[in-house]
């Protein structure tokens, strides 16, 4: 049994100059965790493409050997989603990379268009900088309007960065945001979202990149679930759930598809059209450490 | 004249006996000025007018016919019904645009009245601004916006229906075909046909279309050229908008330009380039130093980031191509000096000409800076009509108000000074553009900045030979000289004669461009 999503997610990921989102993009396009993922960037010189793994060029659109597909926003948003909503049957999921002073909350409403869901807002952070960078005269509001609108916030060059700095950006980010803090490297299921597809295999756990244990997943769900039961789960979400999703009917809306989503600290619950005959199911993706067995819980409040 | 340039320009008597030819006393009764060249409007100004205006002004289309404003509810749902009626196919979505709801005193259109025009055809309304529309139910369902749709700019009833607004081009583009239509077209060979009308019927003779077509792409240069260079009424100069550069760096932009220059004709002139530092003033997203709005709202935003505005500039400076970079507020204007000084530190170049677009809050310390380091200003001197009473009020205080588009500070500093419509954000009209600047009046009625007023004499001097300076064509156009083209606004007044008040209310008889007379629309019928 499958569904082939007639929304393809899309998420939006930002940061200041230099905080590491071509390293992230790079990152993913590497190791997209069988996920055909197309990116969506400013300039092609953003993304360091090997020779060797691209399949075709095509104008404005690069194909790589593994699915993946790269595109540039040359024609402005629109008419980029418009070529991108052209590849539903070819792609899986979008990924958009903000410009270093584009504000990616506001990217995020372009996920509504036919053919779209948004699928959170992620903002890169370079710990050793983003504290100056918030004072500065020029771009402080930018970079403080950047962090307050993500609901994840990631912070690079973990590996560099020494302990202090870390623990003091995120007392820093504590204050400034209400999003979800973590450090990279995570696996393009956390930064992403999980596969859509991942809902419909039988209750396997869905996968996560090997060298990360993030704690993974999904279960069945089986006729309508109560509007209240939605209301308990959102509100009993465990500690160390960054991602999850489910595509569910509601019993006061029984004839239509039904999304929660969890990003970082935002959950939304939306509709977005009739149900389409696949199945009811739900994934979350946690922190290493996370206890299954609350996790387990969490989803059974779902009926 | 002859070959469309002017042979000479003297007493008709000794010209005639000199050089031969005739005496041509066709416009013997009309006040001829050189043609006005517009540096800073983009081509859009014509391409709205293929879809129906119901905007509070009244305003002239490019053939002549003039459309009183929608100064009600009333008026814009009858403008629609009868442009409802026109339409043959009832699958083609009624477009429009104008609308502003800024005058009717918190009122808002919503699909209510849209629907009282049409439940079967989809309506599109972009508002003035550009940045809201309003659509009807029809749109609605054929779009599938519903109380299940979540985007952010889409306002609800309280019964959690969409009103039919959509505000900011995110939500904008929900309206999917009729959205698409609307900035599709203005890419018809009809825009730029348009375009070269509405300049002929205001005097204007050399058009600049500020970078709003990505002229990397060889199929729209040829799409203008085919156009420009037979027969159009104006010459057009084309600015490449470099955030527009997509798959290629700055260096490699450049060079193509550099290449590109070389297909310029007597008509269309290529090798601009164009880029943007901040937003508007009116829109609250121009960078402000400090204080700041002075109502309260945050700072605007960066479309570069300031810290690599040197770096996008240098390799455009080195290929000795003149840079014109939008820069609306003080902070912006601020940036964009420090990088110039940069640049030409490293690369000294003389006669750059790299010019600030806008520059509506310039302090006289940034212009003798401007002045000091070779640019030049555009100043955005409609704005004292159009917005004069919100920036007293709302925008930045009366203070700086009264020091807004300070032309009368830059001309005094020395700096080359044009001043410019932005058409179609105000309407291309270089004659109000001048009398902006002459009167700096508001519709209340305030002379906003009497010390920053400028003299007719100087006024049009800026939206002539100021702006042909600015275009590296002060050889070519900008005045009535030996050899330069034959380009005249053709007036039924002088402007010299007038009370300075009346300067935009002069009659405009057409244009000649390169000797061939183009009458504006209705002239002579
Ligand atoms: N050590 C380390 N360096 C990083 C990391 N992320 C980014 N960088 C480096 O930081 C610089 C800027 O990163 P980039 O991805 O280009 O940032 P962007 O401007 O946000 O796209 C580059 O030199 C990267 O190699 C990280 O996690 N660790
Ligand atoms: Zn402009």
């Amino acid at each position: 049994m499958s569904t082939e999503p007639d929304r393809l997610p899309l998420t939006v990921i930002g940061g200041y100059l230099g905080a590491g989102k071509t390293t992230l993009l790079n990152g993913i396009l590497a190791e997209p965790d069988g996920q055909r993922i197309a990116v969506l960037v400013n300039d092609f010189g953003d993304v360091d493409i090997d020779g060797r793994l691209l399949a075709s060029v095509d104008g404005d659109v690069l194909t790589l050997a593994n699915g993946c597909i790269c595109c540039s926003m040359v024609d402005g948003f629109a008419e980029t989603l418009e070529t991108v909503r052209g590849f539903a049957d070819r792609i899986d999921r979008v990924v958009v990379e903000v410009s270093g002073v584009g504000e990616p909350r506001k990217v995020a409403r372009w996920a509504h268009l036919p053919g779209f869901t948004p699928d959170g807002v992620v903002v890169l952070v370079d710990p050793l900088s983003v504290r100056d960078r918030a004072t500065d005269r020029y771009v402080g509001e930018t970079v403080v309007n950047q962090v307050a609108g993500a609901d994840l916030v990631v912070m690079s060059r973990s590996d560099v960065a020494d302990k202090a700095d870390l623990a003091g950006t995120e007392a820093w980010l504590s204050v400034m945001t209400d999003a979800t803090v973590l450090q990279s490297p995570l696996p393009t299921a956390v930064l992403l979202g999980p596969g859509l597809r991942n809902l419909t295999a039988e209750d396997a756990p869905a996968p996560t990149s090997p060298p990360h244990d993030h704690v993974s997943i999904s279960r069945h769900l089986d006729g309508p679930v109560t509007r209240k039961s939605i209301d308990a789960w959102i509100r009993a979400r465990p500690g160390g759930v960054v991602r999850a999703k489910g595509l569910l009917k509601v019993d006061d809306r029984p004839d239509d598809r039904t999304v929660l989503q969890v990003c970082g600290s935002t959950t939304t619950v939306t509709v977005d059209g009739p149900w389409d005959g696949g199945a009811e199911a739900v994934v979350a993706i946690a922190l290493p450490g996370t206890p299954r067995a609350a996790l387990v819980k969490w989803l059974n409040l779902l009926g | 004249m002859r070959d469309g340039r002017f042979l000479a320009v003297g007493d008709p008597d000794d010209l005639v006996a000199t050089y031969g030819g005739t005496l041509d006393r066709t416009l013997a009764d009309k006040v001829l000025l050189p043609g006005f060249v517009e540096a800073h409007c983009h081509k859009d100004t014509g391409g709205l007018w293929q879809y129906t205006y119901v905007g509070y002004e009244a305003r002239t289309d490019p053939d002549g016919r003039s459309w009183p404003g929608c100064t009600t509810f009333d008026a814009v749902v009858e403008r629609l019904r009868e442009a409802d009626r026109l339409l043959a196919d009832p699958n083609e979505p009624l477009l429009a645009w104008g609308l502003d709801p800024i005058f009717w005193s918190g009122d808002r259109l919503d699909r209510r009245q849209l629907d009282a025009v049409s439940t079967t055809r989809r309506i599109f309304v972009a508002h003035s601004n550009m940045h809201l529309a309003t659509v009807n139910s029809a749109l609605m369902e054929a779009e599938g916006i519903t109380p299940d749709t979540v985007a952010e700019g889409v306002p609800k009833d309280v019964s959690g229906w969409p009103l039919g607004e959509l505000q900011e081009f995110p939500a904008m583009a929900l309206a999917g075909a009729a959205f698409r239509s609307f900035f599709g077209r203005q890419r018809s060979d009809e825009a730029i046909h348009l375009f070269g009308k509405s300049a002929r019927n205001v005097g204007v003779t050399t058009l600049t279309d500020l970078g709003t077509s990505n002229l990397l792409e060889e199929a729209i240069v040829s799409q203008w050229a085919g156009i420009v260079n037979h027969g159009f009424p104006t010459r057009v100069v084309m600015f490449h908008g470099a955030m527009q550069n997509g798959t290629v760096s700055d260096e490699t932009c450049a060079a193509a330009l550099v290449e590109l220059r070389k297909q310029s004709t007597d008509h269309l002139r290529l090798g601009y380039l164009k880029l943007l530092l901040d937003g508007s003033i009116q829109g609250g997203t121009a960078r402000l130093r400090w204080p700041g709005f002075h109502h309260g709202g945050p700072n605007g935003i960066w479309l570069i980031p300031p810290d690599q505005f040197a770096d996008r500039l240098a390799p455009y400076h080195r290929a000795g191509l003149q840079v014109h970079t939008h820069a609306n507020g003080d902070e912006a204007v601020d940036v964009l000096l420090d990088a110039v000084a940069e640049v030409q530190a490293a690369h000294p170049m003389p006669d750059h000409r790299h010019t600030v677009q806008h520059c509506q809050l310039t302090t006289p310390g940034q212009y003798r800076r401007i002045r000091a380091l070779g640019m030049c200003a555009n100043i955005f001197s409609n704005h004292a009509w159009f917005w004069g009473d919100q920036h007293i009020s709302i925008t930045v205080g009366p203070d700086r108000a009264a020091r807004m588009n300070a032309a009368r500070t830059a001309l005094d500093l020395g700096v080359p000074l044009s001043i410019h419509s932005d058409s179609p954000v105000t309407p291309l009209d270089s004659l109000h553009v001048a009398w902006a600047a002459v009167n700096r009046l508001t519709p209340s009625g305030v002379v906003v900045g009497p010390d920053e007023r400028i003299t007719v004499a100087e006024a049009l001097h800026a939206v002539t030979m100021g702006a042909a300076w600015q275009l590296r064509m002060e050889d070519e156009v900008g005045s009535i000289s030996p050899r330069k083209f034959a380009d005249l606004a053709i007036l039924e007044a002088d402007p010299f004669e007038l009370d300075p008040v009346e300067l935009r209310d002069i009659p405009v008889w057409g244009t000649m461009c390169g000797g061939v007379l183009h009458p504006a629309a209705g002239v002579g019928d």
